[in-house]
């Protein structure tokens, strides 16, 4: 047996820097996002130092920084506007972002992992629209307006999960190549946007509400909204990232992962309905935004390699840095207006979708695939 | 064979699966004793990637028994299979460049609970275990920039990690080069002796499998065609029966392996029953010089008959694995009066007859002098090339018999080549003649 003698560095212990290197650069981001955001969005500008003032001064339990709107010339009601705006608005808003960018990216790497695709994403497989689909019947219909905060999440996830299923179901067929099943979530998508507008038209005002919602956006941010998206999505993506080793052994094929002890007709199923909850969460309070999870598991895969164990995790933090990125882009650019979040998504993802398709294509076109 | 009263490493019983509605394998009993190598092969289609599924849990069977070290393989749970056998397949295709020894190490997924991390001692084992294969020090390089040998090999490493007292292999040798099949196949084998693995592998090459295997099971129609050591399972006849390939059987001179070489496949026409059989065409031949031309007659769909030939001789197991009638004397003996008539009477029956360029000597002289008489009824071809001249160890006996057939109207051609032609205009005009009992369909 040629075991060397010297045995070489541990192994990924090349990997961890980076790692550390991405959590950090992540939360540095939350904090620059809410001063960004607070300093340049808001009717009545807040000092830049005043801003973080009053977030150390928060975070800190008032030890520090005791008198945060000193430096400005704001008066009693001015200090208490403009903490109200930091902490209420623009707080919740930015960790709702890093949240639901979380669950879109997680959503994402699973789903590309347990299709062998790289091109996979919740939203491309239609499973987001459902999730308006849902929310939408919620809003139209005014079902359990008084519980919103509870009955939205819940249609965003019937509607979520039921097409996930609707596609593992297309997926399950002996026949389905992973190009059947990203088409026929394309068509799904179509589907549900047509039945979307069908029920809009049984109620035109639910259609204003609901063009914010199809553009996706950050404007239902609220403590107790961040709190219930918080927890289904740690929840749920904890659990999605317990997958990482079957999502491994699946890339080899699933008779291969099959030989190896993973039963893939199970992980899969529960991959595809973990991967739609998450979807749900996100719809359920932020609407349509596309893109998040294609990208994230890409970025992950070029800085950290493809073992899903890294992957998944770091799709959370990438994804939620770029949602955040996006928002903050999306500020910089309409610094008046709350431009929805899902367009900026789009300018982004739409040209990268067609790169990565692009080169799968001469990838494919060469033997490598 | 050993292993005292231990359940055999794979079972079958009687087992049948099928795809839908279309048998795949039927009624196949199969046992493979704990530590042994053994080689699965068959034409495509024949069941072989089916019988491995069957074994892996991939598929249920619809009638039987398939058991795993003495279990029933439904019974298993994934896992529990996963820890009792490992899969190398044909091809493991690579998308992901993951380091070799993670993807390793992935193979260890049956031996973990969930959110445990890869222990120090599999590390351990997965660097020992590509050393083995040849692949030290090139834990971190990626899956996808290393060579398909490799990466077969590190395939290969995957599978042993998994640390199972089963290995299938389906086809492991199907993409690589000649160099490559030998050495993934040399190290199974060595692999499986060192750590007594129990080895099943589905092997198109029936070279490589009487090499390497102790026992060849050779499927076709998804039944057992064949079952048993190398030495007694290939034949030419089995190639004919299973394949429909025309092959010459050797064995290699130190080892005594049985090796193939193929010439050609069997044509339509001599497969097809109904087709109007041409002939009798008899051959008189010795030491080896006929069995080209009688393989070749064969295959054309003659009917053919032989003799009068000895045993021993590579020409009298030709007639035999071509179910040929012919007129055959003990070893190295002169050839008897009642070998001699029953000769007389295939050359009787005969439509054509052919002369082989065969080596004349004491013992078999009166082979020539006994083809005089028909020579002026019957046409009789003469292959001249080697002259018989050179062939004459008879002390000139030979040259005057082959004189006195010429001076009857016999014709000479070169060669095979030259010698089908003619052979096909000569029988093209003939009808069958009426056969006696002597005459034998060509490929039966």
């Amino acid at each position: 047996m040629g075991v060397p003698d010297v045995a070489p560095p541990l192994r990924s212990s090349r990997r961890r820097p980076r790692l550390v290197a991405l959590v950090v650069a992540g939360i540095g981001t939350v904090i620059l996002s809410v001063v960004l955001e607070s300093v340049l969005l808001r009717p009545y500008p807040i000092p830049l130092a005043t801003s973080l003032a009053i977030l150390v001064h928060a975070l800190s339990g008032g030890r520090l920084a005791p008198d945060p709107c000193a430096g400005a010339a704001l008066g009693p009601s001015g200090c208490f506007g403009a903490t109200f705006i930091v902490l209420n608005i623009a707080l919740p808003e930015v960790l709702l972002a890093a949240i639901v960018g979380a669950a879109l990216g997680v959503s994402g790497g699973a789903l590309q992992g347990v299709f062998r695709n790289p091109l996979a994403d919740p939203f491309l497989l239609g499973i987001s629209s459902g999730g308006t689909l849902g929310a939408a019947i919620l809003y139209v219909y005014r079902f359990g307006e008084a519980q919103a905060d509870l009955y939205l999440p819940a249609f965003a996830f019937l509607g979520s999960v039921g097409t996930g299923l609707l596609i593992f179901g297309i997926a399950r067929g002996r026949q389905s190549s992973v190009e059947t099943v990203l088409l026929s979530g394309v068509a799904v998508a179509n589907l549900l946007s047509a039945v979307l507008s069908l029920v809009l038209l049984g109620n035109p005002f639910g259609a204003e509400q609901l063009t914010f919602w199809l553009l996706g956006g950050l404007a239902l941010a609220s403590w107790t909204v961040d709190g219930i998206a918080l927890g289904g999505v740690v929840a749920v993506g904890t659990l999605l990232c317990l997958y990482g080793r079957e999502l491994n052994l699946l890339q080899l094929g699933p008779d291969v992962a099959q030989s190896a002890g993973v039963d893939v007709p199970r992980v899969r199923l529960r991959v595809i309905l973990l991967a739609s909850l998450l979807t749900a969460v996100a719809v359920a309070f932020t609407g349509i935004i596309g893109f998040v999870g294609l990208v994230s598991p890409h970025i992950v895969r070029r800085l950290a390699g493809s073992d899903y164990r890294l992957v998944l995790p770091g799709s959370a933090a990438v994804g939620a840095l770029l949602l955040l990125g996006a928002n903050d882009a999306s500020v910089v650019a309409f610094p008046s207006s709350y431009l929805p979040l899902g367009i900026f998504t789009a300018f982004a993802g739409v040209p990268f979708f067609l790169f990565l398709l692009l080169r799968h294509r001469r990838a494919a076109a060469m033997g490598v695939s | 064979m050993t292993g005292p009263s231990l359940a055999p490493a794979v079972r079958l019983d009687a087992a049948s699966a099928a795809y839908g509605s279309r048998p795949a394998l039927t009624d196949v009993s199969l046992t493979v004793a704990e530590g042994e190598f053994l080689a699965l092969t068959g034409p495509n289609g024949s069941g072989k990637t089916t019988l491995l599924r069957l074994v892996l849990g991939f598929l249920a069977p619809t009638r039987g028994q398939v058991e795993l070290l003495g279990e029933t393989v439904g019974d298993l749970s994934v896992r529990e299979r996963a820890r009792r056998v490992a899969w190398v397949p044909q091809d493991e295709p690579a998308r992901e460049d993951v380091p070799i020894l993670d993807y390793v190490l992935y193979g260890r997924y049956a031996h973990h609970r969930t959110l445990e991390g890869d222990r120090p001692g599999e590390v351990a084992l997965a660097r020992s275990i590509l050393g083995s294969v040849g692949l030290a020090g090139r834990e971190s390089d990626g899956l996808l920039s290393i060579s398909g040998g490799e990466r077969q090999r590190a395939t290969l490493a995957r599978a042993l990690v998994q640390a199972t007292p089963v290995l299938l292999l389906d086809e492991p040798t199907a993409h690589l080069d000649i160099a490559h099949q030998l050495d993934i196949l040399d190290r199974v084998r060595a692999l499986a002796r060192e750590r007594r693995v129990t080895v099943v592998a589905a092997l198109h090459d029936l070279n490589l499998a009487a090499r390497f295997a102790d026992r060849i099971v050779v499927l076709s129609h998804g039944r057992v065609a064949a079952d048993g050591p190398a030495a007694s399972v290939l034949s030419e006849e089995l190639l004919a029966r299973v394949w429909g390939v025309s092959a010459d059987l050797h064995r290699e001179a130190r080892s005594g392996v049985p090796y193939l070489v193929p010439r050609h496949l069997l044509t339509e026409v001599s497969r097809d029953r109904t087709a109007p059989a041409a002939g009798p065409v008899h051959v008189v031949g010795g030491g080896g010089a006929a069995r080209p031309i009688l393989r070749a007659l064969a295959d054309e769909g003659f009917i053919v008959t032989a003799g009068a030939l000895h045993l021993l001789d590579s020409d009298t197991e030709t007639a035999e694995a071509l179910g040929l009638a012919s007129a055959i004397e003990g070893p190295f003996s002169p050839l008897s009066p009642s070998t001699r008539e029953r000769h007389r009477r295939l050359l009787e029956n005969a439509r054509v007859i052919v002369v082989a360029p065969f080596a004349v000597g004491p013992s078999n002289v009166d082979n020539l002098w006994d083809v005089g008489p028909f020579a002026s009824g019957t046409p009789v071809f003469l292959v001249s090339r080697p002259p018989i001249a050179e062939r004459d160890f008879a002390g000139g006996d030979a040259t005057r018999a082959y004189a006195a057939l010429l001076e009857r109207g016999a014709r000479e051609v070169a060669d095979l080549p030259t010698l089908l032609p003619a052979l096909r205009g000569t029988l093209r005009a003939e009808p069958v003649r009426a056969a006696g009992g002597a005459a034998g369909r060509a490929d039966r």
